[in-house]
């Protein structure tokens, strides 16, 4: 039976094979680890849906896939239900790894069609009912796409349609849909290439389409969002002090206490008390949209670039399911093995450069999110408590957040807040 | 007894029944593959192209040697052996039959003897020597095919009545012999009976034999008939035929009048009906067209979803590489790919002295639907390898675009024919232009060259012929 690639969520159903963990001849695994995907949100491993042995793999690393794909077969396994395949009229799939703008290449209307692709004039293979002129293979390929191959000007002689014709029409569409689509996104001017080897050695690499993705979004966020970076430090010798006291009952119950699941709490103390921070703005309906949950989004540096899990239900948790949940999400960045689904629906995010060695500096919130923390390392200081000379441990807090929803007040009296709640941690809110 | 289950049941051996075993089969299905006669293949293997080339290519020696006297060859009158020739034909057939069963073992295609029936929509009943079996499907393809057609007025139940079935197993050589319907069939049969020295007659409803193929490719077969057969009468109609001792009494009608006449034999060959009936059809709900053939969509799919049906059965051309195309189509949509049986070149081959093939438009459709197109000819006459084996009555032509030089059309009269056609399918289907059959190189001496200077003419500059006009000519 043909396995195909399942359907992995919403708006994510291509992506580009960056590792294969299977080959022909092999006995697959209900749930075992077939592939890693790469998209614009993440590098996902894709599980199997069915088991029994390869005799058959289809793709290769490098490779651009879409749900409902066959990649491989196996025979011998017991029957599971795999991806419908795709229906006769269903939308096309672009092999382009640009989820949202992967709109059917049929789209209708809307889509301005680039000038090239006026209507031609009917000719003699036209009436007598003849195809474009494409090889067959070619002609497979667009109907598979549900491309309509009568809108593609052919370059070979004659009008042949080649595939550089299509993916040079399929690239048009994507651009021409992304262009409409966000309007304040105009090309700047055609960037340059500059020739560094003149000044000395150099090395050059891909960039990766986890990494394109990064740049685009960073790109988008940063310029369509008015940033305001709002810096303080926290207090938090108490919370090492409980840390420090609980730090074996947490090795007993198999976890680390670390500062990260302290700043979750802390983190949704402050929200809960300004939910403007834990909501997200629609643009197309102009209506804010306030959250009842608690999905706090973990930046994690990995080899590969950065990853954001998402920690669930923060406020439902405690302390110690966070540490677990923490380190798990973690260690599973780092091996990539995240799931699309463990890095969506993120409320607000958290970006703790603490261990490695930070101040203060500017984080860039995290779209459709409107605010973002980011925690540097703490320093002992000489600080006045209580009219006293102090030494306290200072660690350094700085907030993001969206101006456009965001007024400095509320964005003030929230930092207030998160710093009471980094300082006000119990022993009953660690106990275990 | 115990239903045995499949993913895919395959009803029918021939060139269609088992390219869709086979392919789904390569691509990991469970198959099952039905068929009632005792030798896999199908009508083509066992009743059709292949006996009918075995025997043209016997008889031609006979032809050949009687041309050759002029080059200084002289051959005694040859002795005819029946029997030999017969099972010599059958020996090509067994070893083919043979190796597609070689073939469905080592693919694990279960094959069962037997016919099929439907139950219903997910169930057949197969009649077997060793009783019923029952098979319960995910998937149906249908491959039953056809048989030659014979009017209700022409079956006497005399066996000197023939379809092409009798005629291949060639009991004698009649001294006179009517062929009724001059298509592809008639015209190879009565060429092999001519040959082996029966006064053939063939008589056409139609105003010109070989219909399908252009008035110019046909031209070179009429020729050779004219002078091989004792006649061909187009536009008559046979009215009548009874038995009279040892001879059929034919009352045919040419221009409103009446002629009768008696014949040692009679091939019919009108055409050819859909085996439609005793199969259970109607069990499974499966709908038909007012012709009786299956009703499929693109995808080759019946009304009833799971049931797909290909080749003879669904009309169109009957041809096995259709049936075979139809098969891959069958089998691509039963694995959920995106296929159609869509903006396919069938070519058409007729096996006669010399051969006919044709590919794409032709001119006559054209003519029909009013399309203006540029035709090149090339006349075999101008052709070095058909001059060095007296084979000059040939023609390549090529129908294309006036606008984009498209190649829309391919037709070839002259010996070995058929085998020319397939570079100008994939012509066709490459989309590729005059100018590319022009600029690729065809080596000499041989007839491929045929296709190459037609592409030629078309600019005005072939080598071995000479067109005044720059421009190429719109037919009319």
């Amino acid at each position: 039976m043909d396995v195909r690639l399942p359907k992995l969520g919403e708006g994510a159903d291509t992506g580009t094979v960056v590792g294969l963990f299977v080959k022909e001849g092999d006995l697959l695994k209900k749930g075992q680890t077939m592939l890693e995907l790469e998209n614009e949100k993440a590098v996902a491993a894709i599980p199997s849906p069915a088991e029994g042995k390869i005799t058959r793999l289809n793709i290769k690393v490098g490779d651009k896939i879409s749900v409902g794909q066959v990649i491989l077969a196996v025979e011998g396994g017991a029957a599971a239900p795999a991806a419908p395949a795709p229906q006769k009229a269903a939308p096309a799939k672009a092999p382009v790894t640009t989820g949202p703008l992967a709109q059917p290449a049929t789209a209708p209307a809307p889509v301005p069609q680039p000038a090239e692709n006026a209507p031609r004039a009917e000719t003699a293979a036209d009436k007598a009912g003849f195809p474009p002129a494409a090889s067959p293979t070619l002609r497979a390929v667009a109907r598979d796409l549900g491309i309509n191959l009568h809108q593609i000007q052919g370059s070979a002689p004659g009008g042949r349609i080649v595939l550089a014709d299509l993916r040079g029409y399929i690239q048009r569409l994507q651009e021409a849909a992304s262009v409409q689509r966000e309007p304040s996104q105009k090309p700047v001017g055609r960037p340059e290439q500059t020739d560094f080897s003149k000044w000395g050695p150099i090395a050059k690499r891909p960039m990766s389409p986890l990494r394109q993705t990064i740049s685009r979004r960073m790109v988008e966020n940063w310029t369509t969002i008015p940033h305001v970076t709002q810096f303080d430090e926290a207090d938090i010798t108490g919370l090492m002090e409980l840390r420090k006291k609980f730090a074996a009952a947490y090795e007993g119950a198999g976890t680390k206490l670390t500062l990260t699941p302290f700043s979750l709490k802390a983190a949704v103390i402050a929200l809960k008390k300004h939910p403007i921070f834990n909501s997200s703005i629609d643009e197309v309906a102009h209506e804010l949209i306030t959250k009842e949950y608690y999905h706090l989004g973990l930046a994690v540096d990995t080899e590969a670039g950065l990853m954001v899990p998402v920690i669930r239900d923060v406020d439902r948790k405690s302390l110690a399911d966070l540490s677990k949940e923490v380190n798990s999400l973690a260690e599973k960045a780092r091996e990539r093995k995240l799931s699309l689904e463990e890095m969506r629906g993120g409320t607000f995010t958290i970006s703790n450069q603490g261990g490695i060695g930070g101040a203060h500096f500017t984080p860039i919130v995290n779209k459709p999110e409107v605010a973002i923390l980011g925690l540097g390392r703490a320093q002992l200081k000489v600080v006045v408590r209580n009219k006293q000379i102090e030494q306290r441990l200072m660690m350094p807090v700085c907030i993001s957040y969206d101006h456009r929803v965001i007024d400095g007040g509320v964005a003030a009296r929230f930092c207030q807040d998160l710093l009471s709640a980094f300082e006000g941690f119990k022993e009953e809110d660690v106990k275990i | 007894m115990q239903a045995i289950h499949t993913e895919v049941v395959v009803i029918g051996a021939g060139p269609g029944g088992y390219a869709a075993a086979f392919y789904a089969a390569d691509l990991g299905k469970k198959v099952i593959l039905i068929e009632q006669d005792k030798r896999l293949g199908g009508v083509c293997l066992n009743r059709g192209c292949i006996p009918s080339k075995a025997l043209l290519h016997a008889t031609k020696l006979i032809a050949e040697a009687k041309e050759s006297g002029f080059r200084g060859i002289h051959f005694e009158n040859p002795r005819l052996d029946l029997d030999e020739m017969r099972a010599w034909k059958d020996s090509i057939i067994e070893k083919l039959s043979q190796g597609v069963k070689g073939l469905a073992q080592r693919r694990k295609v279960d094959v069962i003897s037997g016919r099929g029936f439907f139950e219903d929509a997910g169930k057949l009943r197969v009649e077997t020597e060793q009783g019923q079996q029952f098979i319960t499907f995910d998937n149906a393809i249908i491959a039953v095919g056809s048989k030659p057609a014979m009017p209700k007025a022409f079956d006497l139940g005399n066996p000197r009545v023939m379809t092409s079935t009798e005629a291949l197993e060639i009991q004698d050589i009649p001294e006179s012999l009517l062929v009724v319907g001059g298509g592809y069939i008639g015209m190879e049969l009565g060429t092999v009976y001519a040959t082996l020295g029966s006064k053939v007659v063939v008589v056409e409803a139609l105003d010109s034999i070989l219909a399908g193929a252009d008035a110019d490719l046909a031209r070179p077969v009429i020729k050779y008939a004219e002078k091989n057969f004792r006649e061909v009468r187009v536009k008559t109609k046979v009215l009548k035929m009874s038995t009279t001792g040892k001879q059929i009494k034919v009352v045919s009608e040419t221009d409103g009048k009446q002629k009768e006449e008696l014949y040692d034999r009679v091939l019919v060959s009108v055409g050819r009906a859909p085996n439609c009936a005793d199969f259970g059809i109607e069990n499974a709900k499966i709908e038909r067209d007012e012709k009786g053939f299956i009703k499929v969509n693109l995808q080759q799919q019946t009304n009833v979803p799971n049931i797909y049906a290909i080749g003879d059965v669904v009309g169109g051309l009957m041809l096995a590489h259709k049936a075979s195309k139809e098969a891959r189509v069958a089998v691509g949509t039963i694995l959920g790919e995106n296929v159609a049986f869509e903006n396919v070149i069938i070519p058409a081959v007729v096996f006669t002295d010399p051969e006919v093939a044709w590919a794409g438009l032709t001119e006559a459709e054209a003519r029909v639907k009013d399309i203006q197109v540029s035709v090149a000819k090339f006349p075999w006459s101008a052709s070095g390898r058909a001059l060095s084996f007296d084979r000059t009555d040939g023609l390549t032509k090529i129908i294309a675009d006036p606008q984009t030089e498209r190649v829309l059309g391919v037709g070839i009269v002259g010996a070995g024919a058929g085998e020319l056609i397939a570079e100008a399918v994939l012509a066709i289907e490459m989309g590729a232009s005059v100018s590319d059959l022009a600029k690729t190189v065809h080596p000499h001496p041989t007839l491929s060259e045929t296709l190459m200077e037609a592409a030629e003419v078309f600019y005005g500059h072939s080598t071995h012929t000479f067109t005044r006009k720059k421009e190429p000519s719109p037919s009319e």
